[in-house]
């Protein structure tokens, strides 16, 4: 039987991992990339994912040396993303070990980006980001460029139109909720993931162990978690028992040096 | 020495990575003297069949690794899209001539249910417990990580070596002879996946 996804979600910022609220506020500084995921591949995490938050805005890639010595370190699973806008690119990262690569920006500039991406490296390989907040008016709308530039586009709408252009998964980010512990967005999780034929990775809003069951009864097939994990005292290990005892299929393996 | 294939399109640093955690001499190579003096192959893949069988055609590699699997009969270990380019076609985005070095073709997943495609995350595996390969893993804990649309049908029932289900049977090991072919990445899967690259050092055919 497939097992539900517990993935932690580094952001980095300067070769370090940050983690903040809301997309902009209160980042803390969060460690070093390859010794963190050394930490939480020995306590078999099912993927790790890696967005460099500043890549858009200041219009360059991901630093692939930090993916490498990831690679070298850990044999598992994981997701890079940040600034991704041509398909050598992404051959780059995925050389350096990236399993898949997360689009964000470019997929809703350049839709077709994605359409050609999956063609190339297959869709099981393109994860597409869609970053939103609820506006002043009451509307969901996409976000790019770390959240700094609105769009008009309806989330909803977008996933599927992504899923058309051969979106391997959806990761899914609230920025109202980014780093708030507060709960996932459960109505927007049980629509996309009802509505798609593709995996949807749920993020932003986990802060307790209720919170992580409640994403994945809501039909997502993976959930990020990074200021649970990074904050609080809630381990992998915590979750996976939680998420176990409540009747979801989780792995029993640990890590790649046990 | 270990050669890993390589034609433009896979995580090679990822595999080179793990055999040498394990303690193997290996190299990241398209060059068919290289692979004379492996001793065994690795093919890796990411991405669409037919896109990397041209590259493989235009780097000139057909006959090459077909001299070293089938004349020189070397240990080959397919991976991924590498497992299904050892088969005689592929469906992927209509219809591609394969290695053919595996009586199979390579069709869509199409799982009972509502079950998401791509298959995502990790599975576990139905599995022969007395197998060479799988010595040292237990079936409680035989999760494997796959990332795939597209799995190997085989022709002949005594191909297949392992399993995994998802909305029905998907195929997820494959031999004949020296050549073995996995769906999941090895790689990619902490303790077992590297037990799975041990054991196959390991055998010698």
């Amino acid at each position: 039987m497939l097992k539900k996804r517990i993935i932690p979600k580094f952001l980095i910022r300067g070769g370090r991992l940050v983690k903040g609220v809301g997309f902009h506020h209160n980042f803390r500084e969060a460690g070093n990339p390859v010794s963190t995921a050394k930490v939480y591949d020995a306590y078999g995490v099912d993927e790790l994912m890696f967005v460099d938050i500043d890549a858009t805005l200041e219009n360059r890639v991901v630093n692939g040396s930090i993916i490498e010595r990831v690679s070298e370190e850990v044999f598992m699973p994981f997701t890079v993303g940040g600034g991704l806008q041509t398909l050598a690119q992404i051959a780059a990262l995925l050389r350096s070990g990236a399993d898949k690569v997360s689009i964000t920006s470019a997929a809703v500039h350049q839709p077709d980006f994605v359409r050609k991406a999956a063609s190339r490296f297959g869709d099981q390989c393109i994860v597409v980001g869609l970053d939103y907040r609820r506006t002043p008016e009451g509307q969901l709308r996409l976000f790019t460029h770390g959240g700094t530039v609105g769009s008009d586009h309806d989330p909803i709408d977008y996933a599927q139109r992504m899923q058309d252009c051969h979106a391997g998964e959806i990761l899914l980010c609230s920025i109202d909720r980014d780093g708030t512990m507060s709960g996932y967005d459960l109505d927007l999780i049980h629509t996309i993931s009802e509505k798609l034929d593709i995996p949807l990775i749920a993020s932003s809003g986990a802060g307790t162990l209720a919170h992580c069951v409640e994403a994945l009864d809501a039909g997502a097939s993976a959930i990020t978690i990074s200021s649970m994990f990074l904050f609080s005292d809630h381990s992998p290990i915590k979750v996976r028992t939680y998420l176990s005892t409540n009747g979801h299929a989780v792995r029993s393996q640990l890590g790649s040096h046990s | 020495m270990i050669a890993i294939v390589d034609y433009g399109m896979g995580n090679v640093r990822s595999l080179a990575n793990a055999f040498a955690y394990l303690g193997e001499d290996v190299v990241i190579s398209d060059d068919p003297d290289l692979m004379d003096q492996a001793d065994r192959l690795v093919l890796p893949g990411v991405g669409a069949f037919g896109d990397a069988m041209q590259a493989i055609n235009q780097k000139g590699l057909i006959a090459p690794l077909s001299r070293q699997v089938i004349e020189l009969r070397k240990p080959l270990l397919g991976i991924c899209l590498g497992m299904q380019l050892v088969a005689h076609e592929s469906f992927e985005h209509g219809m591609h001539k394969g290695l053919g070095w595996l009586d199979a073709r390579v069709e869509r997943l199409a799982p009972a249910g509502p079950l998401k495609v791509p298959h995502v995350g990790w599975n576990s595996l139905d599995f022969p417990e007395d197998d060479w390969l799988f010595k040292g893993i237990r079936r409680q804990e035989a999760n494997f990580y796959f990332v795939h649309s597209f799995h190997m049908v085989c022709a002949n029932p005594e191909d297949l070596l392992a399993t995994t289900d998802y909305g029905g049977e998907v195929t997820a090991v494959v031999r004949r002879g020296n050549v073995l072919a996995m769906q999941f990445h090895p790689e990619k899967s902490q303790d077992n996946g590297l037990r799975l690259l041990q054991n196959w050092i390991d055998w010698s055919a």
